[in-house]
């Protein structure tokens, strides 16, 4: 009986190995469960595309969409159809990456209590955009199509971030493939896109020259309305003559701005882009946007001075442009933007946003020249009586896309204000000129958030 | 009742947040607690020697004999060791009957046993007997009556009644809590069924206690135990097809009658050794029917059905597996060889791999390893055994390659979620949104999966009752299994031993497989988890099973399949 009773033992090695397996599920449990529970597909999280659970309102709480039991919407259109783009659709047509990000945090998941929360209430998103900015950036950009954008530069809370054409995700329209008047339906201009910058990329080439040559705002530029590269010729639409380079700044002056170019060279300017990271792509709560492009390294001197005025091959990402205004408003270090302000589960905040600052890219007396021109654009050409009393730099550009396509009209700037420390940017598909198209948009969102903000 | 369960879903709303916000700690520390009465007697025991005879030697000394079987030997690890050369390492078998008498075996034809100068192989021992093992002489002393019925007294007591009631109490309040949070959660049409399954188990638990009372048994740990999981397989059904309640406990009723048949015939050594053949050619007739008659479903062809009934009988040949396997002292010593018992075995694994149930096929061969190590002790008969088994496996791969299919997703789940690892990535999803304590019953989505009651039902409880439960629930078995362990140092034959430990072994195997295949540590086979799946096959198996694990129960008043020890040599029938 002994050596039976010994042998019985046998049975231990096997419940051992039970329990080592079961340990080694417990590991995986602890290490691994988070990505687990917000696998596409999860059934607490999700609900089919989409997540499934939780409530996402707007910085004052307004509800933009309750994901439980099937998806609500806000009960107002414009509303609807303004942030869409950014919360999502039923179909899975349009996706919503930042609320996607959060999904552990939405479903209040934590490894001890999973996504139990008592009564079964889903998290609350509070996003960072302003219900009243968005709707009244959407009636502003009318039938146009584009982006504009608002952001915090001191806290890189996104305000504003409307993307055209849209829809109403509860009464969707009927549409047909190539119908022009929905080309990029889906698409979030804001982060999606990349546009050919016109004028608004002079800012960039102002600031590098600026961080190169400290004593070029001395300097003068004549322009007689067109200035000879080889055989080719770099034109204005009409001759400024002798100008400092403030009002070359002012007048948008391609003649001034390739000479300043060809100045610096295709090296330095590539070299300062990069520093810049106008191009970059920007992440910010699981969103990645598009990339930029800018090539004048090593390029023939007519494509570097057409680079350095936003044309040839330049791209710029709305977003990203828009954190390098953050750069110029906010003494050279940007805020990065972010979206989701904070995450709640029944009482218990899962997520709160940190800002998060860049390294600085411009010097202290380059941030105060731009500062100083891109005011002087304001004052002496696009008129401050159009921006209610606030103190706005800003600078316009038409971006030629040829075709038979109008020019992308842009507007890119800040408002110098404690209280409203904002930068903007303003990008308009097939529209013409950046002024007339821009300003009366910026205008009118800008007059939102005086009223939303303070 | 109708009224009643109206009442109870009107109330939902209001209560059942409430309900679930306590129950999702207070049924873990519930059931936690049980576990913790149960497994603390049953593992900690005492186990004193128990001394049946005294061998008295011709130099005047005495050998206390302490078991009922026992090795007489040269070898240390005998059970009487007697230092001559002239002894083998084994050389015979004492053994020890219910009535009291005593016979010797020599263990072959070749080792000399001399009782009062004639040879013998096996021999009935008189306490005037004088016989001679290798050259030693020696008498058998038993002990008297009057000793014998003090050792009866003195041997530790199973739980008392109290404990076992305190235990079934804590068993019903936690069932009833079960049962409540289900009806609140569930739908009205299924309420009355969910509501007799879990009466029906709590009055079930009930009618066992009050039968042991009535026979002056006392312990019902290893029973608790049992009902505990059948609990939570209720829970599982509750929430995953709350319309198959009242089958369950069909099911779980015909169990505890294979219990109880299955106990009583290992209660009477003799009669379970004749059983045995029985249940030997039962076993291998379950397979052979269900071979020729039965009905394939999702690729196994292990189903018999009858009208409207079905069963799967290689479940039941488990069972009769384990009572094959067992095997007394006298006759392991007497017939060493194998041979018999792995023709036997082999021929079942054909069944079941002719049959394409290759879980079940693995489960055999677990056992088969388990009692082939238990009966030779030889850790080159079980190396040999695996290697015979990765051969035959590679050979089956390379005739029949699409078997390697069920393996493709293993480890890799998460590649494939939508197809292939589809079955395990819900259930993980799931039961890391239950968390520790569980979502509350009924609100899980385990039920929308297949085989959400059997093959991954850790996970439906996961979800619903938390890991913290899963836990519990493989407790529980390890529990059973190292009270089979620590009990074999006390058995009475070898035979409960191996059988003990077989069935015990039988289902860990079954846990492993079911658990960490849910949870992709080991590829999903579709074995069912004992008491806690859905199905009666699988029910009356695990029942079956109990029944050896019961057996090796020899404390005082504590196993019905363990006949009382009265006074000398007599015992209750």
């Amino acid at each position: 009986m002994n050596r039976i009773a010994s042998r019985a033992t046998a049975l231990i090695i096997l419940a051992l190995l039970l329990v080592a397996g079961f340990g080694f599920f417990l590991v995986e449990y602890f290490t691994q469960s988070d990505n687990w529970v917000v696998h596409s597909g999860s059934p607490h999280v999700y609900n089919g595309e989409n997540i499934g659970c939780g409530v996402v309102v707007d910085r004052d709480n307004t509800l933009l969409l309750d994901m439980l039991e099937g998806r609500t919407y806000s009960n107002s259109a414009p509303l609807r159809q303004s942030t869409v783009h950014w919360i999502g659709d039923r179909y899975g047509a349009i996706s919503a990456p930042a609320i996607s990000h959060y999904a552990s945090e939405l479903a209040g998941f934590d490894r001890l209590n999973g996504v139990y929360n008592y009564g079964q209430t889903g998290g609350v998103a509070q996003l960072t955009l302003s219900a009243a900015m968005q709707t009244a950036a959407l009636e502003a950009m009318g039938a146009y199509k584009g982006t504009v954008a608002v952001y915090n530069y001191k806290t890189g809370q996104l305000l504003c971030a409307v993307t055209t054409p849209t829809y109403d995700p509860d009464n969707v329209p009927q549409f047909s493939e190539g119908d022009s008047q929905y080309e990029g339906l889906y698409l979030n201009r804001f982060t999606q896109s990349a546009y050919i910058p016109g004028s608004i990329f002079k800012i960039v080439t102002l600031a590098a020259a600026l961080e190169t040559d400290p004593t070029i705002t001395q300097k003068s530029y004549a322009c007689t309305g067109s200035y000879r590269i080889g055989n080719e010729e770099i034109t204005c639409e009409d001759p400024h003559w002798n100008q400092s380079l403030k009002d070359a700044f002012r007048n948008s002056c391609n003649c001034a701005f390739a000479q300043i170019a060809l100045q610096l060279g295709g090296e330095t300017l590539q070299q300062y882009v990069e520093k810049f990271g106008v191009t970059d792509r920007v992440t910010f709560d699981g969103i990645t946007t598009a990339q930029g492009n800018f090539q004048a390294a090593g390029q023939a001197d007519l494509n570097v001075a057409w680079s350095s005025i936003g044309q040839y091959l330049d791209q710029v990402n709305p977003c990203a442009f828009l954190k390098f205004m953050g750069a110029v408003a906010n003494d050279g270090r940007a805020a990065a933007p972010h979206l989701v302000e904070e995450i709640t589960v029944g009482g218990s905040r899962t997520y709160n946003a940190k800002t998060r600052f860049d390294q600085p890219i411009l010097s202290k007396e380059t941030v105060d020249i731009l500062q100083e021109y891109l005011k002087y654009n304001v004052t002496d050409k696009y008129g401050a009586e159009n921006f209610h009393g606030l103190t706005v730099g800003a600078k316009t550009g038409t971006g030629e896309v040829g075709g038979d396509k109008k020019p992308n009209a842009m507007l890119a700037g800040f408002v110098e204000d404690e209280s409203l420390p904002l930068a903007f940017i303003v990008c308009v598909e097939d529209a013409g000129y950046g002024r007339a198209v821009c300003v009366p948009i910026i205008s009118k969102v800008l007059e939102a958030a005086g009223q939303a903000l303070k | 009742m109708e009224q009643f369960i109206y009442t109870l879903q009107t109330a939902r709303d209001t209560y059942s947040n409430v309900l679930v916000g306590i129950l999702r700690y207070g049924a873990p520390i519930l059931a936690g607690l049980l576990l913790l009465r149960c497994l603390k007697s049953l593992l900690t025991f005492r186990r004193e020697p128990e001394i049946w005879a005294w061998l008295c030697l011709d130099d005047g000394k005495k050998l206390p004999i302490t078991h009922w079987e026992n090795v007489i030997g040269r070898s240390k690890r005998s059970d009487i060791v007697i230092r001559e050369p002239s002894v083998a390492r084994s050389h015979g078998v004492l053994t020890r009957y219910d009535n009291g008498a005593w016979t010797v075996t020599a263990s072959d034809a070749a080792k000399s046993i001399l009782v009062n100068n004639k040879k013998t192989r096996h021999s009935l021992l008189t306490p005037e007997d004088v016989f001679t093992v290798g050259g030693v002489q020696m008498r058998l002393e038993p002990i008297t009556p009057q000793q014998e019925k003090k050792l009866a007294q003195l041997r530790t007591k199973g739980s008392s009644f109290t404990t076992s009631l305190w235990n079934v109490i804590l068993l019903t309040v936690f069932q009833a809590l079960c049962c409540l949070a289900y009806l609140m959660s569930g739908q009205r049409e299924t309420a009355q069924t969910v509501l007799i399954g879990f009466m029906g188990l709590m009055v079930m638990e009930w009618l066992l206690l009050l039968f042991y009372v009535c026979i002056h048994r006392t312990s019902f740990e290893v029973e608790s135990i049992a009902f505990f999981l059948s609990t939570l397989g209720m829970n599982a059904v509750a929430a995953v097809v709350p319309g198959e309640a009242i089958k369950q406990l069909f099911a779980m009723g015909l169990g505890l009658v294979v219990f109880l048949i299955v106990g009583w015939s290992l209660r009477n050594l003799e009669r379970a050794k004749k059983i045995r053949y029985i249940a030997g050619i039962a076993g291998m007739l379950f397979l052979l029917v269900t071979l020729i008659f039965g009905t394939e479903y999702y690729g196994a062809k292990n189903w018999l059905v009858i009208g409207s009934f079905s069963i799967q009988p290689s479940e039941l040949s488990k069972v009769c597996f384990v009572f094959m396997g067992a095997s007394t002292m006298q006759r392991l010593m007497k017939k060493r060889n194998l041979i018999l018992f792995i023709v036997y075995s082999v021929a079942l694994c054909g069944c079941l791999a002719l049959m394409n149930d290759f879980g079940t096929a693995l489960i055999f061969f677990c056992a088969f390893l388990m009692i082939a190590y238990m009966r030779s002790g030889s850790i080159g008969t079980v190396a040999l055994a695996i290697t015979a088994l990765l051969f035959a496996g590679v050979m089956a791969l390379r005739i029949a390659p699409h078997a390697l299919q069920r393996f493709d997703s293993w480890r890799h789940i998460w590649e494939d979620p939508l197809d292939g690892g589809y079955q395990q990535t819900r259930a993980l999803m799931c039961m890391a949104s239950g968390g520790m304590f569980g979502l509350g019953a009924g609100r899980g989505w385990m039920k929308n999966l297949f085989a959400a009651d059997s093959d991954v039902v850790i996970a439906t409880i996961c979800e619903e009752w938390g890991l913290v439960m899963v836990m519990l629930l493989i407790a529980a078995v390890v529990g059973l299994a190292l009270f089979v362990v620590r009990s074999a140092a006390v058995a009475r034959s070898s035979f409960y031993t191996i059988g003990s430990c077989t069935a015990a072994g039988i289902m860990i195997v079954q846990v492993m497989l079911n658990a960490l295949g849910t949870v992709d540590v080991l590829p999903l086979t579709g074995v069912t988890f004992p008491f806690l799946s859905n199905g009666g096959s699988s029910m009356l198996c695990a029942w079956g099973l109990l029944a050896f694990v019961k057996a090796a129960d020899t404390r005082q008043n504590a196993s019905f399949a363990v006949r009382l020890q009265k006074s000398g040599g007599g015992s209750d029938e």
